[in-house]
């Protein structure tokens, strides 16, 4: 191989874990949760850091709990507290709801194993 | 190769400088046209749940349209057909308790008849003519009911009154029931119109590869890129995945479980899917998943197999027409037919499986 081909192979090797990081960056399981409020998304958050935070829906504020790489309601102002008893949620494409607050979480990311959840 | 800078190697040098710099511009140009997988989520709040919309490689434009649209025909359809808010359906059924015809519009004739084919294919074990009995058992109220259950007598003398959809018989434009104890319910099948509906206003709007996800229903067209759809199948009642299969193409993906709707009392679980021919919660699976290409279908008949349990959903399943279901029992057996039993992929430590042979 002349010098020429060398460079060539090596920037290639060189450039592999760039298109890697680009293509498959977001790979990892439980990637981050969208806070939707009324549908519309108003923040995302990695599931790769431990976290609180609230959102405000039309009935008050929601609670919101990432830790270990899922994320959970922890309260809501609603009745029936469904959203808090779906428990913690990893896998891309789960998703749960405060409806009364009209506020959803959704885990999402580029390569997750699941593209939706069934139940 | 030589060594020092002989006017050759300075040549390679430059021509390795000049390679190195066009595959450096290829890499970048080939980032910068192709533009990454473009999945979409929205969520909407319509049809008393959330209904989440995973779009593939689609344009703001068309997902735009297409959420608009969802949301118009499912709020639309919420209005018609709430079991227990007035709505149109609660309108016939006061007419049926005064052993009076309905005039339906064309759509709703469509839907109850749809509705009374599968309810007479599963044998009456999907049965949306036993409202009487839902409502009996608290089941119509957004929040779950406190229970206790309803008295023994009572229930059996609403079991006795047998009201099933045979009992309809359609006019051109009206349908009556020749039996005044029947109160629809749509409960096992609206969800899956409402998700085909969805699908087809998603196509509407030009878009070829979605998932319409409705509170945990689904149907699914198309494919994720250069894939298929994956779908996760939670454990039933518990959290974490049991199972996935993947989907292309154009198929529903429905889940009735004892988990749903519940409420405990005196030490007892009471959940939502009655059996009809008892009048009490179904016994035997905890829940039954079905793939069938048509959501309204698989919506009947997953709630008609947890009603026949372990013993007698394969006959159920024939008679329904319906190839690809997975039932669990109480004991966390899986029971399934051939055809799903080649497309599931069990996640974690595999369960005991029971395998039923397709009808030949």
């Amino acid at each position: 191989m002349t010098r020429a081909d060398w460079v060539i192979v090596i920037s290639a090797v060189a450039l592999l874990p760039f298109l890697y990081a680009l293509y498959w960056g977001n790979a990892a399981p439980g990637d981050r949760v969208l806070v939707l409020v009324n549908g519309k998304q108003v923040l995302a958050a990695s599931l790769a850091t431990d976290t609180e935070f609230t959102v405000d829906g039309p009935l008050g504020t929601s609670h919101i709990k990432v830790h270990g790489g899922q994320v959970r309601f922890t309260d809501s102002p609603c009745a029936n507290k469904l959203c808090v008893h779906t428990g913690w949620l990893q896998h891309g494409g789960e998703f749960a709801a405060c409806l009364p607050n009209r506020v959803s979480l959704v885990v999402s990311g580029l390569n997750n194993r699941y593209d939706t959840i069934n139940f | 190769m030589t060594t020092g800078t002989s006017p050759m190697t300075a040549n390679r040098i430059t021509q390795a400088f000049r390679c190195a710099v066009t595959l450096l511009a290829a890499a970048l140009i080939v980032t910068a046209c192709s533009h990454r997988p473009h999945e979409h989520h929205e969520q909407l709040v319509v049809f008393g749940t959330l209904v989440d919309i995973t779009i593939f490689d689609a344009d703001d434009k068309s997902i735009a349209r297409a959420s608009a649209g969802i949301t118009a025909d499912l709020n639309r359809l919420h209005r018609t057909w709430h079991a227990w808010e007035t709505s149109t359906l609660t309108a016939i059924n006061d007419r049926f308790a005064h052993g009076e015809g309905a005039i339906v519009d064309a759509e709703g004739m469509r839907i109850l008849r749809r509705a009374q084919e599968l309810s007479i294919a599963s044998g009456g074990l999907f049965n949306p003519a036993v409202g009487k009995l839902i409502g009996l058992w608290g089941f119509h109220q957004d929040d779950a009911p406190k229970g206790p259950p309803p008295p023994a007598e009572v229930v059996a003398e609403l079991v006795a009154k047998n009201p099933q959809m045979s009992d309809l018989t359609f006019s051109d434009t009206a349908v009556t029931s020749g039996n005044p104890d029947v109160q629809l319910d749509l409960g096992a099948f609206a969800k899956g119109y409402a998700v085909d509906r969805a699908i087809g206003i998603v196509r509407a709007a030009g878009i070829e590869n979605a998932i319409v996800n409705a509170g945990g229903d689904l149907r699914a067209i198309g494919r994720h890129g250069g894939r298929p759809w994956r779908i996760g199948i939670r454990n039933p009642g518990g959290p974490g995945i049991l199972a996935s299969v993947e989907v292309t193409g154009d198929e529903s993906v429905f889940t009735s479980g004892n988990y749903e709707r519940y409420f405990d009392y005196e030490g007892t679980r009471y959940h939502h899917i009655i059996d009809p021919r008892s009048g009490y919660p179904a016994d035997g699976a905890t829940s039954v998943t079905v793939i069938h290409t048509n959501g309204a279908t698989a919506d009947a008949a997953a709630t008609a197999l947890l009603v026949a349990g372990p013993e007698h959903w394969a006959n159920v399943a024939r008679q329904m027409g319906i190839e690809n279901v997975m039932l669990v029992d109480k004991g966390n057996n899986i029971h399934m037919t051939l055809k799903m039993a080649q497309r599931v992929q069990f996640e974690g430590e595999a369960p005991s499986v029971v395998i039923v042979a397709d009808p030949p």
